[in-house]
């Protein structure tokens, strides 16, 4: 089954083309939409919304066409834009449950729904506040709540960690894995980090300036190449040049070290290796590669923004994933 | 599916889980009540802060006013008739409806412009035209409950004063049905200059300001043409106000006498009221519609 397919799309504006000649598809399950900033993304879900008119070609969203059945889709799709769109004097309720009616839910449904999807997203007694008083992220939540309330198909989400710190980075992300796995809708979630998709996606679409660079399951993006990362409380000079010895493909990455996976005797290497040196082990971690080392070249100038998020990647993957002993 | 879990604040003992909704899903109609239902409280304030709510009900209190002044002096002198007649109630208000839209247009259109609501509505099923019906009507309603209370309030009370003479009936029920013709001309004239800026402040200025321009160039040119004792024209130029657009057609149609004194040419300066009535609205309604269309694929 295709949740949505493009063919040739096309969008010129006086001054831009934002899309050219996409052809895309996406299958169920989170699918991320990865481009600089200005590579289309926003353009392509709003021609996929019905909100703009395509130049040429064609697209659909749960087969239906956007050109002739914009309503229809507008009926099982939700949509969070990148930008502010709560009015500061409703409270978070208030607002979901009019969205909700917006969306054709009778009253009592609608409550019902925007209590239950507030509390999905991790609203709870500050939802009859004002929305004004809001964080970034308690206003990041309601956007997804209202996008959610009417129990979409598809949920469209414009960079939704937009302006989150890293923990609040960390939430949204896992909040929109619960939606592609727990709550069963399908996700098309953009970012112009390639890194932060990495951990929720099941699927990776990769646009520049408008054009298609990649389109391909996460597995194939990161299951490739497995490393292990390894830190020890010493020098770590001494365990490169040993494991080298050993045989293991071994690069630094300051006092990290990063060992290519060539099945399980490179963590008995490790290991034989931390030992022999006398050395104090304090990291081993199941690393899987950075999506940004697999686009290094051929998207460059994505590899340049995706810098800034990948200090947080790092920090938050040894917080979450690191074996420490 | 596996539950992940999550860490839940205390006082949270389980989660359910999410739970899809399989129950009915309305159609544009209910979208378009809804949003007029929302805004329609919107326009009084209500489910908004105390401060919200001042200035809508200040203006009601003082629409309220003639009716308790007409009530008290029909019972005092037992003469029939309040002290504003019930056709040229609008018109003799004016100034209290005018500042009622000028302040109450921003607030239905300029939120969701400013903080950029627009497109959660245009992504749903809701169109551009279901929007603007929606914000018409609800413009519309609250001018009539401005209107429709006062009139309604002291017709009552002249029935349960029943000073002598025949109650003044008909004349009751032509400015209720003048008050929707006044309501829906107000309400697309001030939802049309409001949504062209994001700004409120802004916007009940530049209502407030296309109210008195009309009124002081129809006052001045009224003037000027009377001291020049050209009648008629003096008379024509008093239709610049649409206030007293409506008040003329009112005259044309009723035969009562003017608000405020006023005497309009005859002959044609009734259908021509009517028309202007007619344009002026549908100018507003194009505006609108032009206006969100933009917004809608901004």
């Amino acid at each position: 089954m295709t949740i949505l397919a493009t063919e040739g799309l096309t969008k010129r504006f006086p001054r831009v083309t934002a899309l050219d000649t996409l052809s895309v598809t996406v299958t169920p399950g989170v699918t991320g939409l990865v481009g600089a900033n200005g590579a289309g993304k926003s353009t392509l879900i709003k021609i996929l919304l019905g909100l703009l008119e395509p130049t040429a070609g064609t697209a659909q969203v749960l087969g239906l066409d956007v050109a002739t059945k914009g309503a229809e889709i507008r009926r099982s799709v939700g949509y969070m834009p990148e930008h502010d769109c709560l009015p500061p004097d409703l409270s978070a309720t208030e607002f979901v449950v009019h969205m909700a009616q917006m969306s054709g839910l009778p009253r009592t449904a609608a409550r019902e729904r925007a209590a239950d999807t507030l509390r999905h997203v991790g609203l709870y007694e500050e939802r009859y506040r004002p929305v004004g008083g809001y964080s970034t992220g308690m206003k990041q939540r309601v956007k997804l709540a209202q996008a959610l309330v009417h129990d979409p198909r598809v949920v469209f989400l414009d960079e939704p960690t937009n302006g989150l710190d890293p923990q609040g980075r960390d939430d949204m992300l896992r909040l929109i894995r619960r939606i592609g796995a727990e709550f069963g809708i399908s996700v098309l979630v953009t970012s112009h980090l390639l890194g932060e998709l990495e951990r929720v996606c099941d699927h990776l679409i990769v646009i520049d300036g408008g054009k298609l660079l990649r389109s391909s399951a996460i597995g194939e993006f990161t299951g490739v190449t497995q490393t292990v990362t390894v830190e020890v409380e010493e020098d770590s000079r001494p365990l490169a040049a040993r494991l080298g010895e050993l045989g293991e493909t071994v690069s630094a990455a300051g006092r990290l070290l990063m060992v290519k996976v060539r099945g399980p005797e490179t963590y008995d290497a490790v290991r034989d290796a931390v030992c022999d040196l006398d050395m104090s082990l304090i990291r081993l971690e199941q690393g899987r590669r950075r999506i940004e080392d697999v686009f290094r070249g051929s998207a460059a100038e994505i590899d340049e923004t995706g810098q800034a998020g990948r200090t947080h990647e790092t920090t938050s993957a040894a917080a979450s994933g690191g074996v420490t002993v | 599916m596996t539950a992940i879990s999550t860490p839940e604040p205390a006082g949270v003992i389980h989660d359910i889980g999410y739970r899809h909704y399989d129950g009915a899903r309305l159609g544009r109609g209910h979208a378009r009540v809804a949003l007029t239902r929302h805004s329609l409280r919107g326009a009084f304030g209500l489910g908004r802060s105390f401060r919200a709510k001042v200035m809508p009900f200040v203006l009601l209190v003082i629409m309220l006013l003639p009716a308790i002044v007409s009530i008290a002096g029909m019972a005092l002198a037992q003469q029939r008739g309040p002290v504003i007649d019930y056709p040229n109630f609008a018109a003799t208000m004016s100034v209290v409806l005018a500042i009622f839209l000028a302040t109450q247009s921003p607030v239905l259109v300029a939120p969701d412009l400013r903080f950029r609501v627009l497109p959660l509505y245009f992504s749903r099923p809701v169109t551009v035209g279901d929007y603007v019906v929606a914000k018409v009507t609800a413009m519309s309603l609250a001018l009539l409950i401005l209107q429709w209370l006062p009139l309604t309030v002291t017709f009552v009370g002249e029935l349960l004063v029943n000073p002598p003479g025949d109650p003044g009936t008909g004349r009751y029920l032509a400015s209720m049905v003048l008050s929707v013709v006044y309501s829906l001309m107000l309400a697309c004239l001030g939802l049309a200059i409001a949504s062209l800026t994001p700004r409120r402040g802004l916007g009940v200025a530049a209502v407030i300001a296309f109210y008195l321009f009309t009124t002081a160039v129809s006052q001045v040119l009224t003037e000027i043409l009377g001291s020049m004792s050209q009648d008629d024209s003096a008379g024509w130029a008093l239709l610049i106000n649409p206030f007293y657009l409506v008040d003329a057609v009112q005259v044309w149609l009723t035969g009562a006498s003017a608000a405020m004194g006023n005497s309009y040419p005859g002959g044609a300066s009734g259908p021509v009221a009517a028309l202007g009535i007619v344009a002026l609205t549908a100018l507003g309604g194009a505006v609108l519609i032009l206006r969100y269309r933009k917004a809608a694929s901004a």
